[in-house]
């Protein structure tokens, strides 16, 4: 019997254990899983999991491999005013962080300011989400990847995990969403990681955040608009 | 002042108050759970007893950030862009998915600017990305005064200054009170000489007076803690109203009970007057920019100063025309 491994939060899918709490029998093959089982854990689609390494499988990855990253011209262009906006409440947070409310504050009210005056999206719909988030899966996160480990660069390699597996979530719940729409949350609840964005739709949210491992005091619930 | 000081973690902190009892200096003994960072002297005492983790020692000086390479925070700001790309698509789009999405791209792009450079508020990054907002054009209702307020209070406030010279600061500020000190007690001991007759010796305690005055100006001025004149207001509101309303009471109630008749007259007196003096800096710096010519009036017994002649001291009697005019 085989296991596999969710390549998001870690989660170990035992063919001898199965899944009884969703309604996998023990012994359950991983090929003869339904096809709507997710990560019990970060709700994961199948896809995301690998089989687990015996020791004998394939060499690694093509990833080491990766072209190194070749600087473009507009790397260092001016940062849009949503950017803005984000710079600064990062830097809030970096003043909460610290205990400096006052500063905090300012940094937010700068924030709330680049917010407002950003264009908002003309003709906006959950199919031009979807393909910015495989633009991220394909290129975004191999060449920011490749460009911190070349650089040694570990901060970098730690927010690019989070980010991506957190990216890999969201590719998950637009596809479901595409198919199932607004039933989907028929009776379960929406939260946000606070520290790294992860989603969790569902009744079971897990002690610690499937991606970054913070307390789930740290979601937060979001109420529909 | 220290290289680090006392913070407390309210959602952590479960009152058992151990910290009260091990603080020497009563920092962390404030009516808003907030401590204070004026008189914790930063042993970290309390950070040690407190049996929930909920006190912390921050540092007053962050080390420099890590250094970045553009090949990393040109991919990371690509990818920053996409983000704010989805978070804006998202906030157009209906449904609780939509908002979540919008929260989440926010904080992964928050997250990935903080990987980028911009960690800490005081880096050299933020100071020169908050500067060429300054510099750079903007509607007029930019806020510029949130970005001032930023720059003065994140690089460039009188309590940097402290931080990079924290030993220099403390001596300087322990040297003025000792000066102070010296130039009143000095006064009285002039007083007492005059008054029994040794002139020579009351000169020369009315001369070194004056002396320790100099001294104790030079060190105030050098520790940096001269404001503009509105802020010199301010911080005397702050001092007489602290005076008058947490620092005497106590003292009153307790010379009473030790029936020192003549402390709890002194006491009075000057509680009562620092209260008018609140007062006064108060309609001073209402009117900072009203240059009409204002006089006051001084009661040489106990400090009352009126914007008048009374016919008696409200607060000690004493004829009107004992009062002296500024």
């Amino acid at each position: 019997m085989a296991k596999y491994v969710c390549s998001v939060c870690g989660y170990i899918y035992d063919e001898a254990a199965g899944d009884p709490q969703s309604g996998v029998a023990p012994g359950t093959a991983w090929e003869d899983l339904p096809s709507d089982w997710v990560c019990p854990l970060c709700t994961a689609e199948q896809s995301e999991f690998n089989k687990e390494d015996s020791g004998d499988s394939a060499p690694a990855p093509a990833k080491e491999t990766m072209p190194l990253y070749e600087m473009h011209d507009d790397d260092m262009r001016e940062l849009s005013a949503l950017e803005v906006a984000a710079l600064c409440t990062n830097l809030a947070r970096g003043c909460e962080k610290q205990y400096k409310p006052e500063e905090e504050a300012l940094f937010r009210k700068l924030a709330d300011y680049y917010k407002s005056i950003a264009a908002p999206q003309k003709s906006a719909d959950v199919g031009q989400l979807i393909a910015l988030v495989e633009k991220d899966l394909t290129e975004g996160f191999a060449a920011a990847n490749a460009a911190a480990k070349n650089d040694g660069d570990r901060g970098a390699q730690r927010a690019l995990v989070w980010s991506e597996k957190v990216t890999r979530i969201l590719k998950s719940l637009l596809a479901r969403y595409q198919k199932e729409g607004d039933d989907m949350f028929s009776n379960t609840g929406v939260y946000v990681c606070t520290i790294c964005g992860f989603i969790y739709v569902g009744n079971n949210l897990p002690d610690v955040c499937p991606v970054c491992k913070v307390p789930n005091w740290k979601f937060y619930k979001v109420e529909g608009r | 002042m220290a290289e680090k000081y006392a913070v407390r973690n309210l959602r952590l902190c479960t009152k058992d108050c151990l910290c009260l009892y091990v603080c020497p200096t009563g920092a962390s003994d404030t009516e808003n759970s907030v401590i204070d960072i004026n008189t914790c002297i930063g042993c970290g005492d309390c950070a040690d007893a407190c049996p929930s983790g909920a006190i912390s020692m921050v540092p007053k000086v962050y080390p420099p950030q890590q250094v970045k390479t553009n090949a990393v925070t040109g991919t990371l700001k690509s990818l920053v862009k996409s983000k704010s790309e989805q978070e804006s698509i998202a906030a157009e789009l209906p449904g609780v998915l939509a908002k979540a999405v919008e929260k989440s791209n926010r904080i992964m792009a928050e997250d990935l600017l903080r990987e980028a450079g911009f960690m800490l508020p005081q880096s050299d990054n933020t100071k020169e990305f908050l500067q060429s907002l300054l510099t750079d054009k903007h509607p007029s209702d930019f806020p510029t005064e949130v970005v001032e307020q930023l720059i003065s209070k994140l690089y460039d406030t009188k309590e940097d200054k402290i931080m990079s010279d924290n030993k220099t600061h403390d001596n300087l500020m322990a040297g003025f009170t000792g000066e102070a000190e010296a130039n009143r007690k000095y006064t009285a001991y002039a007083k007492k000489a005059e008054k029994d007759g040794f002139l020579n010796a009351a000169k020369l305690f009315r001369a070194a007076a004056d002396a320790e005055t100099l001294h104790a100006l030079k060190h105030f001025e050098v520790a940096g803690m001269v404001g503009d004149t509105a802020s010199n207001l301010k911080d005397g509101i702050a001092g007489e109203t602290y005076e008058y309303k947490e620092m005497y009471p106590p003292f009153i109630e307790t010379a009473k009970a030790e029936g020192n008749n003549a402390a709890v007259m002194t006491f009075t007196f000057a509680m009562k007057a620092e209260e008018v003096h609140a007062r006064l800096y108060e309609e001073a710096l209402d009117n900072l920019e009203d240059f009409e010519e204002v006089f006051y009036y001084l009661c040489p017994t106990c400090g009352n100063i009126e914007k008048f002649v009374p016919e008696r001291c409200s607060i000690c009697g004493v004829p009107g025309d004992k009062f002296i005019k500024y």
